[in-house]
């Protein structure tokens, strides 16, 4: 304790620190204080009138919520006075109160139920007629009760301190206030559910799992969610092995209690009706539904026979983004040393490998910073506008470091700043945005590292030699083509420099728009010489922090086929590298690979779908593991069923570097099984049983094979050998319009509700996004004579890849000439985008690329 | 009849007075303004208002040097004065009179209290009903920019101050200090929970000092003629006039300029030409919609802030609400309810539910379906009101009915027993619908 206020409450002596509110202080003193409208989130309102106490020297009763301790302060809690006012308040919330709360789905959990228990008479005095509002829905997901509602205001002050969608506010005065959208508009918003869970009543209530529980009857299991890389601890809530709801506890985890609307109404794919429960054997396009013993059996002996006939590394293997670490460890043991191939990788090769290598390359760990930087740093940098939509949570840690700690958030990227729609989109509280043209992250990056090397001076960690390699690095790029690329001038370039260069603890945050897109290695490499020269990285308090989609980014940092084999066994498998996601589907291709293992991946949407497909036709054997029909498991000669996040055991890595365990809520659906189950059972049909008797032995397997963390000697010379490597700079593809008229810089990337192919099996994301439409400014829209929901030709000026058709929306946030569409109805525009992949670290670029729209020509 | 020197009503009684910036300097105006900037201290000038004892004329009655006082001296960024002229209080139209006839004589106090508390900017937020007024004064300020009396370097000194009017949207808690704050700022006024107080965290949370129109009038003249001449009109505590608005059954209902201090009687018989004839006084609101019933025992309590608290009352906002013996005290007391719980504006508990819950026993009672137990009920609901809110709002919509109940109860229980308003008998059936 920094300063310790004493005082006496409920006549013991208690001490707290300075500051402390007299609600917090109680717990001290072992005294509960009853309350609603109060949250240790937010800023106090004082309006529900429940936690008032008699302090001495003061003639009124005063809401402890509001009032901070003070030296000698006397406070007592448990005076008739205060309990008569306790009372009057209960009657006064009760009078009007429904007598619901047998159908009420927040009965049971319900604050006003329990402090009725506890503070009022059994008898209520109450003879009036009650006041009835009407049932409304906030859109497809959010009840609204009013009759429950204690009008303590949290939903409206979450949404507006914590989320910033300001969607809520009161409306109407007096004993008809109700909460509302503004004058009935639709809600704006993220759906992040906060305002469900914050509300101490039943007035507002989940639709996704209406009624269909009470919330003593759940089963509470602790688990991370599996929608990104922020790694949110989120409870699981079931019964029997039906997943009712997800929440979130305050304060607790890495997001600290809040989540996102895919973390709050995506779980809806657990239970889904098409998960796949049975193994299947296709051939000749027919199904087949097998027993895993069978299907065991076959993939054991199709395995060995192809490595009998043409060598093991005709098998490869891939191993998607929803697996643990110790699956994917386990994974790459069982393709590795058992089945002896290099050909392995896993999901990080869609550009998290990108942000990793780099990062590795320049630090030595890719584990730089934390949240908690974010939330104290006095600068962010963000070269991530999605964020809001990729990480919700780590935007919601930029949102507070803006808001509560006066942070100035200066955003990259190529999105508008227009404020009428979509007020949580991240570049609105950004005090500097620059709008680059789209793609053109890494120019801009060049542009900030010419001028602080122009700039620096050396120190003990910028040597003369490394300023001065920098400076001829960037001199034959001049200021006229940045500009002429990105749209940014010098002086702006100046001014970002300026202040990253010159704030006390900045921290840096990437987005895909880096890490997946061209050129991302490289970017993500001149990223780190940005930092070192602004003197913003190895620092206590600053940092670099690559975002990721997924759930275990943080644990699977070089992709299979870079990693050494296990410490112990390093003569038993391959240590050589082997190929790559797109070098594999190019081997497969060749007839090279004869056997494919695919494990929750769907390479057929992820990169160039016919280009995959047909090379899939020229394997013998591709077995997919999976929790759906996916087109990849289509094409598959035995479909295993998996075992999804909620069904079983391991440990999640978080892009912060965080592992976390990821537990059971239920039991696998049907006859699926964890991934590692299935590894151990084919290990054990070709005779090579791994042993292992529990997840937890695998885990630590796993976190002995891991290299040791560097140490600090080994950073410092590790970043000085970064430091002294040669440097050759060079403009990136210039993505400006290469002078046919009308085309669209069109960008595949994710939604708030929607992250790939899985959350489109949760019915309650779909609610939120019911269409799959490509968005585009609504000048734009105007310009070519559509409107809303209309569908629109997409055709490719390169190629021959022909034309799609989709439906439109309309979207502020995007700059004019822009397009997004969301990745999950990207399959069939994908292949007209430009593909190539990182000439280093093989990383498949196809999410942009330059389109022409037309207006559909309507047969009469 | 007593006659007494007018201070504030003065100028706008002389014949031809326009309240024109040039009929106002006719006057002595902006006099007082130039005598501070010439050559008297911020600290001074407060001490001076301190000194007079000039207490507020909105409600409270806090003493105004003190407020100003509050401000603290070495705070670096902006200050604000806000004044407050959304007079919604029932009853009460003096500061309405104030500013469509003499707009400069609360500018000018604006101005002053603007140097003597550092404070560049000034809000006058106007009731919204106020068009006139609110163009009155935009015009006045209009006037005073091209005069160079407004804006920067102030009659050649280093005092500038921009003034800007803000209408209210209609709501009676803005006259409430917070909520007023709120509504400037852009948002629903709702009162905010204090401490902290305004003169710390007022407006975009920078030191502010809110003040009442009549309050601030009076600070050229405190200025001209000294704190003492000021503090010598009135009582010992209650110092100067003050203008009190009498309506109901009397014969000359309006604005009385008085000291502080004279007797209810006075005001009602002499000033207010007594009672219309035929009808008989029965009770007296004696400060506003807010203020506890006085009854016609009341008559000789005097007109100071002190003796009327002592009375079990508020001189509040000087509204004096004169009633017959031909008004039903419960309907009286109804009708203040019907407006409380319109004007009730949702943020705490006891006030948003209590304010119906009060209002349905009342209609109930006025409608002839009332119980013996409801006037139980009222004292216990008022209790649970009275100094549990965030603001006064909730003891002021409590005082018509605890103190009707105190010295009217027999009409209460008439009109449960007889199952009828006695003076409305035919009322029930319309009131029975809620």
């Amino acid at each position: 304790m920094n300063h310790p206020v004493r005082l006496t409450f409920n006549g013991k002596e208690i001490e707290v620190e300075k500051g402390t509110l007299l609600i917090e202080a109680a717990k001290v003193a072992g005294a509960e204080l009853p309350h609603f409208c109060y949250h240790p989130k937010l800023k106090y309102d004082a309006n529900c009138r429940m936690c008032i106490v008699e302090i001495e020297k003061m003639p009124k009763l005063q809401t402890s919520c509001s009032t901070v301790v003070a030296e000698g302060m006397v406070v007592r809690s448990n005076t008739d006075r205060v309990k008569e006012a306790q009372n009057g308040v209960m009657a006064f919330l009760l009078g009007n109160h429904p007598l619901d709360c047998p159908e009420c789905d927040q009965g049971g959990e319900c604050q006003l139920q329990d402090f009725a228990h506890r503070y009022s008479p059994t008898v209520g005095s109450f003879g009036e007629t009650k006041r009835v509002f009407e049932k409304e829905y906030f859109g497809p997901l959010i009840e609204k009760e009013m009759n429950r509602c204690v009008s303590c205001l949290r939903c409206v002050r979450y949404c507006d301190e914590v989320i910033g969608a300001n969607a809520l506010g009161s409306m109407d005065r007096g004993s008809v206030t109700e909460i509302g959208g503004f004058a009935h508009h639709p809600l704006d918003c993220e759906f992040c559910g906060g305002c469900i869970q914050i509300c101490p009543v039943g007035a507002l209530t989940s639709r996704a799992s209406m009624y269909d529980y009470r919330p003593w009857q759940v089963k509470k299991t602790d688990t991370i969610c599996t929608y990104c890389g922020d790694g949110c601890l989120m409870t699981m809530e079931t019964i029997d092995d039906k997943v009712i709801r997800t929440s979130s506890k305050l304060g607790v985890g890495r997001n600290e209690g809040d989540l996102c609307a895919k973390g709050f109404f995506g779980y809806g794919f657990i239970n889904h009706q098409e998960r796949l429960t049975r193994p299947i054997i296709i051939q000749n396009g027919k199904m087949q539904q097998v027993t895993w013993e069978w299907a065991i059996k076959k993939a054991a002996s199709d395995f060995m026979a192809i490595k009998e006939k043409y060598g093991p590394e005709a098998i490869g293997g891939i191993i998607g983004a929803h697996s643990t670490n110790e699956e994917t460890y386990l994974f790459y043991k069982l393709m590795r040393d058992i089945i002896g191939t290099p050909h392995v990788d896993s999901a990080a090769r869609y550009g998290d490998v990108n942000a990793h290598q780099a990062l590795n390359a320049a630090f030595s760990t890719t584990c730089l910073m934390r949240y908690e930087d974010i939330v104290g740093a006095d600068l962010i940098l963000s070269f991530a506008g999605d964020m809001t939509e990729t990480n919700p949570i780590c935007a919601i840690k930029v949102k507070e470091a803006v808001r509560k700690n006066k942070a100035k958030l200066i955003a990259i990227d190529a999105f508008n700043t227009q404020r009428d729609t979509y007020k949580s989109h991240l570049p609105h509280i950004a005090s500097l945005h620059l709008q680059i043209k789209m793609g053109t992250e890494g120019v801009v990056i060049l542009g900030l590292i010419k001028i602080l090397a122009s700039q620096a001076t050396p120190s003990p960690v910028l040597s003369a030699d490394y300023i001065q390699r920098m400076k001829q690095a960037t001199e034959s790029i001049s200021f006229e083509m940045i500009e002429a690329i990105s749209g940014i001038s010098k002086a702006t370039l100046g001014e970002v420099a300026k202040r990253y260069a010159g704030a006390s603890k900045a921290v840096l945050i990437v987005g895909s728009a880096i890490t997946r897109n061209s050129n991302g290695y490289q970017n993500m490499l001149n990223i780190a010489d940005l930092a070192l020269l602004a003197g913003q990285v190895a620092k206590e308090g600053a940092g670099i922090l690559a975002l990721t989609d997924c759930p275990n980014g943080g644990g699977d940092p070089s992709g299979g086929s870079e990693r050494p084999a296990p410490v112990g066994r390093e003569n038993a498998g391959v240590v050589t590298r082997g190929k790559t996601l797109v070098e594999i589907i190019d081997a497969v291709e060749r007839g090279e690979i004869k056997a494919l293992y695919i494990v929750g991946d769907n390479p057929v949407r992820s990169l160039p779908q016919k280009r995959v497909e047909a090379a899939f036709k020229k394997l013998d054997l591709l077995i997919c593991q999976e929790l759906f029909m996916t087109e990849t498991a289509a094409a598959a000669d035995i479909v295993l069923p998996a075992a999804s996040f909620a069904e079983k055991e391991g440990h999640y890595t978080s892009q912060e570097g965080e592992a976390q365990k990821v537990r059971k809520a239920i039991d696998p659906i049907g006859t699926s099984k964890p991934d590692w189950a299935v590894f151990s059972l084919i290990a054990e049909k070709m005779n090579a049983p791994f042993g292992f008797k529990s997840v937890n032995d695998i885990w630590k397997e796993r976190v002995l094979s891991l290299p040791p963390a560097p140490t600090l000697e080994e950073m410092v010379s590790h970043i000085d050998a970064f430091c002294a490597a040669p440097r050759q700079f060079i403009l990136p593809f210039a993505a400006s319009s290469n002078g046919i008229k009308d085309l669209f810089h069109l960008q595949v990337g994710k939604t708030l509700s929607h992250a790939g192919k899985m959350s489109t099996y949760a019915d309650g994301l779909n609610l939120i996004t019911p269409n799959q439409s490509i968005l585009i400014h609504p000048d734009d829209a105007e310009r070519l004579g559509i409107v809303a929901g209309e569908t629109i030709e997409i055709s490719f000026p390169n190629g021959d890849t022909g034309s799609i058709q989709m439906p439109i929306a309309l979207s502020n946030r995007l700059a004019l000439g822009t397009l997004f569409v969301p990745e999950h109805c990207s399959m069939e525009i994908k292949r007209g985008l430009p593909f190539e992949t990182d000439p280093v670290t093989h990383v498949p670029y196809g999410n942009y690329g330059q389109v022409r729209l037309s207006k559909v020509a309507v047969a009469v | 009849m007593p006659t007494y020197e007018k201070i504030l009503l003065k100028n706008m009684e002389q014949p031809g007075y326009t309240g024109s910036l040039s009929d106002y300097r006719k006057t002595g105006g902006y006099m007082a303004l130039e005598k501070v900037l010439k050559g008297i201290a911020p600290a001074e000038v407060i001490d001076t208002i301190k000194r007079s004892g000039l207490r507020g004329r909105g409600g409270a009655g806090f003493p105004t040097g003190v407020k100003w006082s509050f401000i603290p001296k070495d705070h670096p960024g902006p200050k604000y004065l806000c004044c407050n002229a959304d007079e919604s209080e029932p009853g009460t139209f003096k500061d309405r009179q104030l500013i469509e006839n003499d707009p400069h004589q609360m500018l000018e106090g604006i101005t002053i209290a603007c140097y003597a508390i550092g404070a560049q900017t000034a809000y006058v937020y106007i009731r919204g009903e106020f068009f006139l007024g609110a163009k009155i004064i935009q015009g006045a300020i209009d006037e005073l920019y091209q005069a160079q009396l407004l804006g920067k370097k102030i009659l050649g000194s280093n005092f500038n101050l921009d003034i800007y009017v803000h209408r209210g949207a209609g709501a009676y808690i803005c006259g409430e200090e917070t909520a007023l704050l709120e509504s400037i700022e852009g948002k629903r006024g709702k009162p905010r929970t204090k401490p902290p107080f305004p003169a710390t965290h007022g407006l975009y949370q920078k030191p502010t000092v809110v003040n009442n129109v009549e309050t601030l009038s009076n600070v050229p003249h405190i200025i001209n003629r000294g704190p003492e001449w000021f503090a010598a009109i009135g009582t010992a505590k209650s110092t100067g006039t003050r203008i009190f608005s009498v309506s109901g059954p009397v014969n000359r209902p309006g604005n009385y300029e008085v000291p502080l201090g004279i007797t209810f009687r006075e005001m009602i018989e002499e000033h207010a030409g007594g009672m219309k004839e035929g009808k008989r006084l029965k009770a007296i609101i004696p400060g506003g919609a807010s203020a506890s019933f006085f009854t016609s025992e009341h008559l000789d309590v005097k007109m100071d802030f002190e003796s009327v608290a002592a009375a079990g009352s508020m001189l509040g906002s000087g509204g004096v609400t004169v009633m017959d013996d031909e008004t039903c005290m419960v309907a009286a007391t109804l009708n203040l309810l019907e407006f409380f719980h319109h004007e009730s504006c949702g943020k705490c508990t006891p006030c948003r539910e209590g304010s119906a819950w009060l209002l349905q026993i009342l209609r109930r009672i006025e409608g002839g379906e009332g119980r013996r137990e409801d006037l139980a009920q009222l004292e216990q609901l008022s209790h649970r009101i009275e100094g549990m809110t965030i603001c006064a709002f909730g003891d002021a919509e409590v005082a018509p009915i605890l103190s009707t109940l105190k010295h009217f109860r027999a009409e209460y229980e008439a009109h449960i027993d007889e199952k009828h308003c006695p003076f409305r008998p035919n009322l029930a059936l319309a009131m029975a619908v809620p």
